[in-house]
């Protein structure tokens, strides 16, 4: 008993730490938050699987036996009492009983007494010897005792269970060496017999990625730091892969339809799954639990951000590499995931109120340099709308830890990429920038030709550094001709007048724009200060883009992959029946109250003696039991 | 004795009549909406029905509540005309009897029988024992009614977004409070505890707490569709056979703060006998206990459905398993060692501790599969 509270305690505290150190995530994730020193000990303490780690089997396994035997050494007692009626017990000590009480009778007739008791639900048996007189013992409540061995019993047949579906054989394999957990990524085929799992393994849960019309013939294990592969009795093809939405855009099901073979028969079923409600085939159970992108193709346009070049295509897919030479350098584009639903906690309009809505397609993609650094991208097909204004955003960022930087390009008129396209073309034309720059200049506001040249050139220069570096070039370049002694409010004055001055030149570029193209109107009209603002930022911001080359998003073919869990659970049956069994238990232990009675009439005496004992003296028994009483003494009466 | 029988009579006839008219309800209930339920759906309902019958048979004040509350929702049903933009139209429901109002009264009146709850401890006037007692049944039913029509408006939002009003943290927070105050008002009425309330109440009016700054500060009262994992008839049942555990617990833990009070003289006048507040603790944790232990494994049946596994050791289920232990423990050392008194009214406070962590902790500080009510 005391060993058993003791492996319980273990059980908790290893439960514990289960929950708080997060289980089975890649090994580096572990080495980066420990440092390798104690990346090392936890792993020795199997700290990272705990509930496959060997001392927490080894703390089921003596669960199991210290309860069996603690079952085997109390179950012959309790049966022996369970049966017996105690019909030995003598006048003294019923009358040191509790509850117990004599009154003389008149008239006692045994039989009365018992239809009274039996009618109560009391099992009764009356005993007639020559010298006590008339014994009449009755009991109920009774199955109370057996909730012990119920409960102990359910204990040990949940965790057999709870083994069974552990994964022992795959660790007496590994102990003898003739399995060993995989680590290289290699094609299924090629994994040797050590790393794969035979179809009989008692018992796995096991995962397999399926792009649609895809068929796999084996799955995989996760283990540790690696996998392995578990062969399976059937080959599965995935026919069709369904997403449904609510109209709020979230996701409503997920639905794979499934074309299952029997290896060795060749006879197959198609069914649809979707998640809570999984298929069972050959004693295998085949859950929807995942999806992701199986290789969506993507037409792109290629834009570069911060010159007049005009776009170019490039075709691909999801996990597909695609190479470029972009300023004598060679760039790789990994592209990696694809979304076509998105849900933004987003405000629409100009409303306050946040809510989840579908922003549309997006896609994550990493540029490597030659020297293997990269960084990723996250780039929104749509423009989003931000405080009631849309924006193309594309976030940046140098490694998964990060949150995404976003770059925000404004949309224009008619919810395109076009009108800033245009714009940082035409910031990229020296000649328009220079006629703009002219047109801009009030003429009467300079009192001489020298001083209006003057302020031509300088702000020629402003644009020009900004247009070589945004806005932080330009303050760069401020700093660097202003003399130290300049007072700091001075600066952000200037900053603030060049900031000004660049706005104007935006403006006079993107009006003569309007008017070289009457008819064609792109920008936005009554927004459009603020639309140059923020594509001036845009343009700014482009410096900080890493590569600045905005891929858009034109077409794409959506190609879905699910993400499968086959399981095969031997114990489960056995988990259940110990459940039926711990609740039957825990029930009669708290809900049944054992009640013995004894009733004597001692020979040749008319005194009666009533005597009555539980294993739970409750507040309410006191009563009851003068109840009893009572109906007994006015039936003999 | 001529009158005693004729109540009896009147008892009889209520309970028949309860009966019958829900029998007719589910019966319509299910002629007219089959097609949005399964068969262990129309299973559920059925057997609800039974159990609610039995319930009211049993304690009258129950069949009250409940006649009560579904005639006020169906009233605001009627009020809705089939639009939610009836809430800001319709003065009933605007300030009493849409969802959201309903439960806003609810928020107020527990922490009112909190105060009256206490002011009868010390006046030891039997005027605010029984008001305080009124106030609490108030507010339960406000909080029913306000989770009942929130059933209905979330298929106003959308037929495919409608859903039983138990599938995240903050319409759980809600059923804690109600099934915890039930508890409490049954035994309260079986036992003559009265003066227990201002206890019970307290955890009440904490989870009261975190239900309006949860709302006002996250606006987690907006109704959302289920993910897919959570469309199962499995929610109606694991859902609430846990918070029967919880509640329990919680009502159980709030009488040991009471039986460790008196047992240090404190209060000692105003309050029960320590025989009457050990034993009731027991009950409490014996009702929770029963109802936890079989939540935690139909939960475990529901995840073999849902998740692929019956047991995958996710931080909440494995919370649950260290809860179910320590109430186990619990009921050893009373049963089988036969302890009483302090170190259990102690070990049943602490137990607060950890079913908190296990219902709230888990949430804040560990993620997993059951992170359906995120902080
Ligand atoms: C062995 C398996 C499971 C155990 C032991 C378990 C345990 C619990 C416990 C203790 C609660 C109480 C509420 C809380 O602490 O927040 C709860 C609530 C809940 N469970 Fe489970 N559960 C299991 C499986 C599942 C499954 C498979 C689902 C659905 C797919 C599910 C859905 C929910 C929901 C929706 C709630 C209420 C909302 C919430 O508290 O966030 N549970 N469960």
């Amino acid at each position: 008993m005391r060993f058993a509270i003791t492996m319980f305690s273990l059980l908790a505290v290893a439960s514990v730490i289960g929950t708080v150190l997060k289980q089975n995530e890649p090994y580096n994730n572990y080495i980066i938050k420990f440092g390798q020193f104690w990346f090392d000990i936890f792993n020795q303490l199997g700290l990272y699987n705990v509930y496959q780690a060997f001392w927490f089997l080894a703390i089921l396994i003596f669960l199991i036996t210290s309860t069996s035997l603690c079952i085997s050494r109390n179950t012959p007692k309790i049966l022996k009492d369970y049966k017996s009626f105690q019909d030995r017990i003598r006048e003294k000590s019923l009358l040191s009983f509790k509850h117990s009480y004599q009154f003389s009778t008149k008239k006692f007739k045994a039989k009365k007494i018992i239809e009274f008791l039996s009618s109560n639900n009391y099992k009764v048996k009356h005993k007639i010897s020559n010298e006590e007189g008339d014994l009449i013992i009755a009991k109920k409540g009774d199955l109370q005792k057996l909730g012990y061995i119920f409960t102990h019993l359910a204990i040990v047949v949940i965790s057999v269970g709870g083994l069974l579906d552990g994964n022992l054989v795959f660790k007496v394999q590994e102990l003898m060496g003739t399995k060993q957990i995989q680590v290289l990524d290699q094609e299924l085929s090629q994994i040797p017999l050590a790393g794969r799992m035979s179809e009989n393994n008692l018992s796995y849960r096991a995962s397999i990625l399926l792009s649609e019309g895809d068929t796999k013939t084996a799955a995989i294990l996760r283990a540790k730091e690696g996998y392995l592969v578990q062969e399976i009795p059937f080959s599965i093809t995935l026919k069709d892969f369904n997403i449904e939405h609510y109209s709020t855009g979230q996701p409503k099901s997920f639905k794979s339809d499934l074309l299952v073979r029997d290896k060795k028969t060749g006879e197959s079923i198609t069914k649809t799954i979707s998640v809570n409600k999984p298929l069972t085939y050959k004693g295998v159970t085949i859950y929807q639990a995942a999806f992701e992108d199986g290789g969506s193709q993507l037409d792109l346009l290629v834009w570069n951000l911060n010159s007049s070049q005009p776009s170019f295509k490039m075709n691909s897919e999801v996990f597909k590499n695609n190479k470029l030479t972009f300023e004598n350098k060679n760039l790789t584009f990994e592209f990696k995931d694809f979304r076509k639903f998105n849900i933004l906690e987003i405000s629409n309009n100009s409303e306050q109120k946040l809510k989840p809505t579908n922003v549309g397609p997006n896609f994550l993609y990493k540029v490597r340099n030659e020297s293997g650094q990269a960084k990723e991208y996250q780039t929104y097909q749509f423009p989003i709308s931000v405080d009631g204004n849309y924006y193309f955003m594309s976030g940046t960022r140098d490694s998964p830890q990060e949150e995404f930087k976003y770059l925000k390009i404004p949309a224009d008129k008619n919810l395109s990429l076009e009108g800033f396209m245009i714009f940082k073309s035409l910031l990229n034309n020296p000649q328009k920038v220079r006629d703009a720059i002219s047109k801009g200049i009030n003429e009467s506001a300079f009192e001489t030709k020298e001083k209006k040249e003057a302020f031509r050139r300088g702000t020629q220069n402003i644009f020009n550094s900004f247009i070589t570096g945004g806005y932080s070039s330009v303050v760069d370049t401020m700093d660097l001709n202003t003399p130290k002694q300049v007072k700091s409010s001075d600066k952000e004055r200037a900053v603030k007048t060049y900031v000004n001055i660049i706005y104007l030149v935006g403006q006079e570029l993107i009006k003569s724009y309007q008017n070289d193209n009457q008819g064609k109107i792109t920008f936005p009209i009554n927004d459009s200060p603020r639309f140059i603002q923020d594509a001036l930022t845009a343009y700014s911001d482009s410096f900080f883009y890493g590569v600045p080359l905005y891929l858009e998003l034109k077409e794409f073919n959506h190609v879905q992959a699910s993400g499968l869990q086959l399981t095969k659970s031997p114990g489960q049956i056995w988990v259940y029946l110990g459940s039926i069994l711990l609740v039957m238990g825990i029930f009669c232990m708290i809900y049944i109250q054992e009640i013995r009675l004894w009733i004597l009439v001692k020979k040749g005496s008319n005194n009666l003696i009533v005597s009555l004992a539980t294993n739970r003296d409750r507040t309410d028994f006191d009563q009851y039991a003068i109840r009893l009483k009572d109906n007994i003494k006015k039936m003999t009466n | 004795m001529g009158l005693k029988m004729l109540r009896n009579i009147k008892d009889k006839f209520m309970d028949y009549s309860f009966g019958i008219a829900l029998a007719c309800l589910t019966i319509l209930a299910i002629s007219k909406f089959n097609n949005f339920m399964d068969i262990y759906e129309i299973i559920i309902l059925i057997g609800s029905a039974i159990t609610f019958t039995w319930m009211a048979s049993l304690w009258p004040n129950f069949k009250k509540l409940f006649v009560y509350t579904f005639l006020l929702s169906f009233i605001s049903i009627f009020f809705y005309k089939g639009s939610l933009d009836q809430i800001e139209l319709n003065f009933f429901l605007k300030y009493f009897l849409s969802s959201q109002s309903a439960i806003m009264w609810m928020t107020a009146l527990y922490p009112l029988s909190l105060v009256t709850y206490w002011v009868y401890l010390f006046s030891r006037q039997e005027f605010y024992g029984n008001l305080a007692t009124k106030i609490t049944w108030l507010a339960t039913m406000m909080g029913f009614i306000g989770l009942l029509v929130r059933w209905y408006e979330s298929y106003l939002i959308g037929i495919d977004v409608g859903h039983i009003p138990v599938s995240n943290l903050y319409e759980v927070f809600v059923l804690f409070c109600l099934i915890t105050s039930l508890l409490y008002l049954h035994y309260e009425e079986k036992l003559e505890i009265k003066k227990l309330g201002a206890f019970v109440l307290i955890i009440i009016t904490a989870a009261v707490a975190f239900i309006l700054w949860y709302t006002f500060e996250k606006g987690a009262n907006e109704i959302q569709p289920l993910v897919p994992a959570l469309q199962s008839y499995w929610m109606k049942i694991h859902v609430p056979a846990n918070f029967i555990g919880y509640g329990a617990f919680a009502m159980a833990a709030m009488i040991s703060v009471a039986y460790l009070l008196k047992d240090k003289s404190i209060m000692a006048n105003y309050l029960p006998d320590l025989d009457v507040l050990d034993e009731l603790t027991y009950k409490a944790i014996s009702i929770g206990f029963i109802f936890f232990t079989i939540a935690t494994i139909l939960g475990a049946v529901w995840a073999a459905e849902a998740w692929g596994g019956y047991w995958s050791w996710d931080p909440k289920e494995t919370w649950a398993l260290i809860v179910w232990l320590n109430y186990a423990a619990w009921l050893h050392l009373r049963l089988i060692k036969g302890l009483r008194g302090t170190v259990l009214a102690w070990w049943s406070l602490m137990g607060l501790i950890v079913t908190t962590f296990a219902f709230l902790g888990v949430n804040l500080f560990l993620s997993g599969l059951h992170s359906y009510g995120e902080l």
